[in-house]
């Protein structure tokens, strides 16, 4: 069901035509929930890292270092936004907003809960996956623009990974699609809650590449050679200041978790759960995911670039297409 | 106190440099209070000879360096090894002030920094070297500090303390 | 891997690139400024510039008397400060002939052998954070805190010490110090499983550094490289067996060797001597000798004319001392052979032909310190 189904919305507003309401009130959810989540992952972040390396993380600012991230981002508002002079202006001006369109329009398909969805698109996965090619080139383009030679390694790096991970992770999405026969990701979390079962039982190895590709594709450890800070010092944003760099973080962030709420919606179930209300089940296994992706930031070491490379094409691949042959062959028999 | 191994490796190397350099000096030295086996003195040259010889051997170079008395350097070059009994060999030749030795880094490639610390302290150049520019100092200096008279030594009276 | 020799030098000069590895950089230890040259991703050629931490020591030795010039061999190597210190004194007790009583030489042994194992643990685990992995970065300064407390207790510094005297040491240590060090033995034993688990058998981390940076013992011998850097390539030679010193001879230890030669030969060589450290710490407590801890000297010691050199083993290899004295309270020249001169040299014969990344895996692993370079 669909936020302008309810009654009273097309009542009082009805004159300005539903579609626009609701992608009022969708534009008013996302530009609320993003800023949102980014800050809480942050914090999350610094303190699951900090405990990690036996410390605390942030304690200073409000109870336990609640309040870090207010005062960072407060911090990142008053500094200087320096543009180097030899930079590519164009280019340089327009990576950041171009990277942080993909992050918003993800969150559209998202079945947060049975009632509460932006929209129900009806190629609901393919809108979020095509868009995120967009952030690849505008990745691309920050590093191009930044006439810094570490940045250009990084987004030449990135732009190799991101095109090498997207096929895996088609190919690990497929079974699940062949399974629900739609891309409408609503149905697909209705799916599993009518019968029952989560799909990660159906389709294990499709979820651990899954996992995987979303991994390589959000730049998170180990496969964040493309910012590698010991090699090159900040890859690709490496000349962003201030607001700019915050819009890169806050595209990232934003990633893992669309990234994270994909997984949930494809093999956990989405909403399904059985006491609380179907919002808290996704957030919360949203959120469980991507303290699993940190965990992991902390625990391994780097791969190198053509181990990445070989990882992607001569192991993820084939054993995509195994699986997807092998699910395909067992749906049409069965 | 010298074992039987050392001792034996001492006298093949008195031998065969004795048979390469004959101008050489070549003494044994006290180890306990000196630090090294052999002391080997060269007037003329012989400094790549050696160097081959050591090599041969299988001798690492662990250091060269210079020292400058007032009228003339002394270059030494400090020989050990790790695959045998520990033998430690000096090899010094006096040269004058403006003399060019021959730089033994076609035979001990890690003699290329050490050579080029020891011309940018110095100001000795060396001839056939590779690579022959300032290591430390700024590129840009025009002086070589470790000389007796740059500086605050005793021989240009700047030194600093009552004490020294 | 692109083979570099195959490729013609007019083909690799319209493609190649120059990349400035420092001197500002995250993962560089100390001031370094490594110049690439790249072909895409591959080193065709590694140029390591030094000079930028250099402060003039061999030059402030002729300007001091031997006394003065203590506080200086510890900020040459600041990792290993305490070794350079006592070898330091060690050089000039030789050239003067005096005699360090058994207790000192103890007390030497055990202060050594606890900046060896704080030195190791920034060894391997900078190696460990320049392959991206933060965490053991953390835990091992964790454990290198409590012997900087424990070295605080009875120096006075926590990282650059004047801990040694001619004849000896400053002052005894304490019974703190000794209940401290028997408490932090027994923790560093448990915490090596921990290390383990974590990196030793990661397998990014085998992966990153297997086959990655091989030294040849043919080069190593061109070189005059030492120290765990040439442990990891076969070749058992460590100063404190080969050439003994101190009360070395006294303790049993082993020399921890590897033969491949590689990233991961190294960092595990460097791993195994933090255990043999530990025992020679436990040996030398258990049979500390009671006594002085320092000999009578003269106030001003006078050595006579000539010339020594003593050579000693610090966490990166065989450093030395060569004094020669004119037979005045000042020095007339004192020569520091610093180990990580020689061992930075042998990245320029062993990089090329490998990716960017492998670099700083290598730089990490061979463990140098720039002022040391430097001087």
């Amino acid at each position: 069901m669909n936020i302008t189904q309810l009654p009273y919305i097309k009542d009082v507003y009805g004159f300005l035509g539903s579609d626009v309401m609701s992608g009022l009130v969708g534009l008013l959810i996302i530009a609320a929930l993003v800023p949102l989540n980014v800050a809480f992952l942050v914090l999350v972040e610094r303190k699951v890292a900090g405990h990690i390396q036996l410390r605390p993380g942030p304690m200073e600012v409000g109870p336990h270092g609640i309040l870090q991230t207010l005062i960072d981002a407060v911090k990142l508002l008053g500094k200087e936004m320096v543009t180097p002079s030899s930079t590519d202006k164009l280019l340089y001006w327009l990576s950041p907003i171009i990277v942080v369109a993909p992050a918003f329009v993800g969150f559209i398909p998202l079945p947060f809960s049975p009632l509460v969805q932006i929209k129900d698109v009806n190629v609901g996965f393919l809108l979020i996956f095509s868009f995120s090619s967009i952030g690849v080139i505008s990745i691309l383009m920050g590093g191009w623009a930044s006439n810094n030679k570490y940045s250009l390694i990084g987004a030449v790096r990135s732009v190799a990974q991101n095109v090498a991970y997207e096929i895996p992770l088609l190919l690990a999405t497929m079974p699940i699609i062949l399974m629900t026969n739609t891309f409408k990701l609503g149905e697909i979390a209705q799916a599993q809650a009518q019968s029952g079962l989560w799909f990660i039982f159906y389709q294990p190895i499709a979820a651990i590449i899954f996992f995987i590709a979303t991994t390589a594709e959000t730049n998170r450890a180990p496969f964040d050679l493309v910012e590698g800070e010991s090699e090159l010092v900040s890859g690709f944003h490496t000349e962003y200041t201030g607001m700019r760099f915050s819009l890169f973080f806050l595209a990232e962030y934003t990633n893992m978790v669309i990234a994270a709420a994909l997984f949930t919606t494809f093999f956990l179930g989405g909403w399904h759960g059985p006491v609380l209300p179907g919002a808290v089940w996704f957030f919360a296994k949203t959120y469980f995911l991507l303290f699993v992706v940190m965990w992991i930031r902390w625990t391994y070491p780097r791969i190198r670039f053509d181990q990445l490379m070989n990882f992607a094409w001569k192991i993820l691949i084939p054993i995509a297409l195994v699986n997807l042959f092998i699910t395909a062959i067992v749906l049409k028999v069965l | 106190m010298l074992t039987a191994g050392q001792k034996k490796l001492l006298v093949e190397l008195k031998s065969s440099l004795a048979e390469s350099v004959p101008e050489g000096q070549i003494s044994e030295s006290d180890y306990a209070a000196k630090g090294y086996h052999l002391d080997v003195r060269l007037q003329k040259g012989g400094v790549r000879r050696v160097a081959q010889i050591m090599l041969d051997r299988r001798f690492i170079l662990e250091t060269v360096t210079a020292v400058d008395f007032i009228d003339s350097f002394e270059l030494v070059y400090l020989y050990s090894t790790y695959y045998q009994q520990q033998v430690r060999l000096l090899v010094r030749i006096r040269i004058a002030k403006d003399a060019q030795p021959y730089s033994v880094s076609a035979i001990y490639p890690g003699a290329i920094w050490l050579e080029r610390e020891v011309y940018d302290f110095f100001g000795i150049r060396f001839q056939e070297h590779p690579d022959l520019k300032r290591i430390i100092n700024p590129d840009e200096a025009d002086y070589f500090p470790l000389l007796k008279n740059f500086g605050k030594t005793k021989f240009t009276d700047q030194i600093d303390d009552i004490l020294c | 891997m692109l083979n570099i020799k195959t490729i013609d030098d007019a083909t690799i000069s319209q493609r190649v690139y120059q990349l400035n590895l420092g001197p500002q950089h995250p993962s560089t230890h100390g001031v370094m400024h490594l110049l690439l040259t790249l072909d895409g991703e591959v080193v065709v050629k590694i140029e390591p510039i030094i000079g930028y931490s250099h402060r003039g020591h061999e030059k402030m030795a002729e300007n001091r008397i031997y006394e003065q010039f203590l506080p200086n061999p510890a900020r040459m190597d600041y990792l290993s400060g305490m070794i350079f210190n006592h070898g330091y004194c060690m050089a000039v007790e030789k050239l003067c002939g005096i005699e360090v009583p058994r207790r000192a030489e103890y007390i030497r042994v055990i202060t050594s052998e606890l900046n060896r194992i704080a030195s190791h643990f920034i060894g391997t685990m900078d190696y460990a954070m320049g392959l991206g992995a933060i965490t053991p970065f953390l835990w091992g300064w964790d454990d290198r805190e409590n012997i900087l407390d424990l070295l605080e207790m009875i120096s006075g510094s926590r990282l650059t010490y004047s801990y040694g005297r001619f004849g000896g040491v400053r002052n005894d240590i304490t019974k703190e110090f000794y209940d401290g060090t028997r408490k932090f033995i027994d923790r560093l034993r448990s915490r090596f499983w921990d290390y383990e688990n974590l990196i030793n058998q990661n397998v990014i981390f085998i992966k990153r550094s297997r086959d990655v940076g091989v030294i040849t013992t043919e080069d190593a011998l061109a070189f005059g490289v030492t120290g765990p850097t040439l442990r990891g390539s076969g070749v058992k030679y460590d100063v404190r067996k080969n050439e003994p010193y101190s009360a070395y001879p006294e303790f049993k230890f082993e020399i921890p060797t590897r033969k491949e030669g590689d990233c991961l030969a190294r960092y595990q060589v460097r791993m195994a001597e933090l255990e043999q450290s530990i025992n020679i710490i436990e040996q030398a407590l258990d049979h500390l000798p009671p006594g002085p801890v320092r000999a009578k000297v003269p106030r001003f010691v006078t050595p006579p004319e000539g010339d020594c050199y003593v050579t000693f083993e610090s966490a990166r290899g065989a450093a030395g001392f060569y004094i020669v004295s004119d037979g005045t309270r000042v020095p007339y020249r004192i020569k520091v052979r610093a180990p990580s001169f020689s061992n930075l040299f042998v990245l320029t014969k062993i990089c090329p032909g490998h990716f960017l990344a492998d670099i700083v895996a290598i730089f990490g692993s061979i463990d140098v310190t720039v002022p040391e370079i430097d001087r």
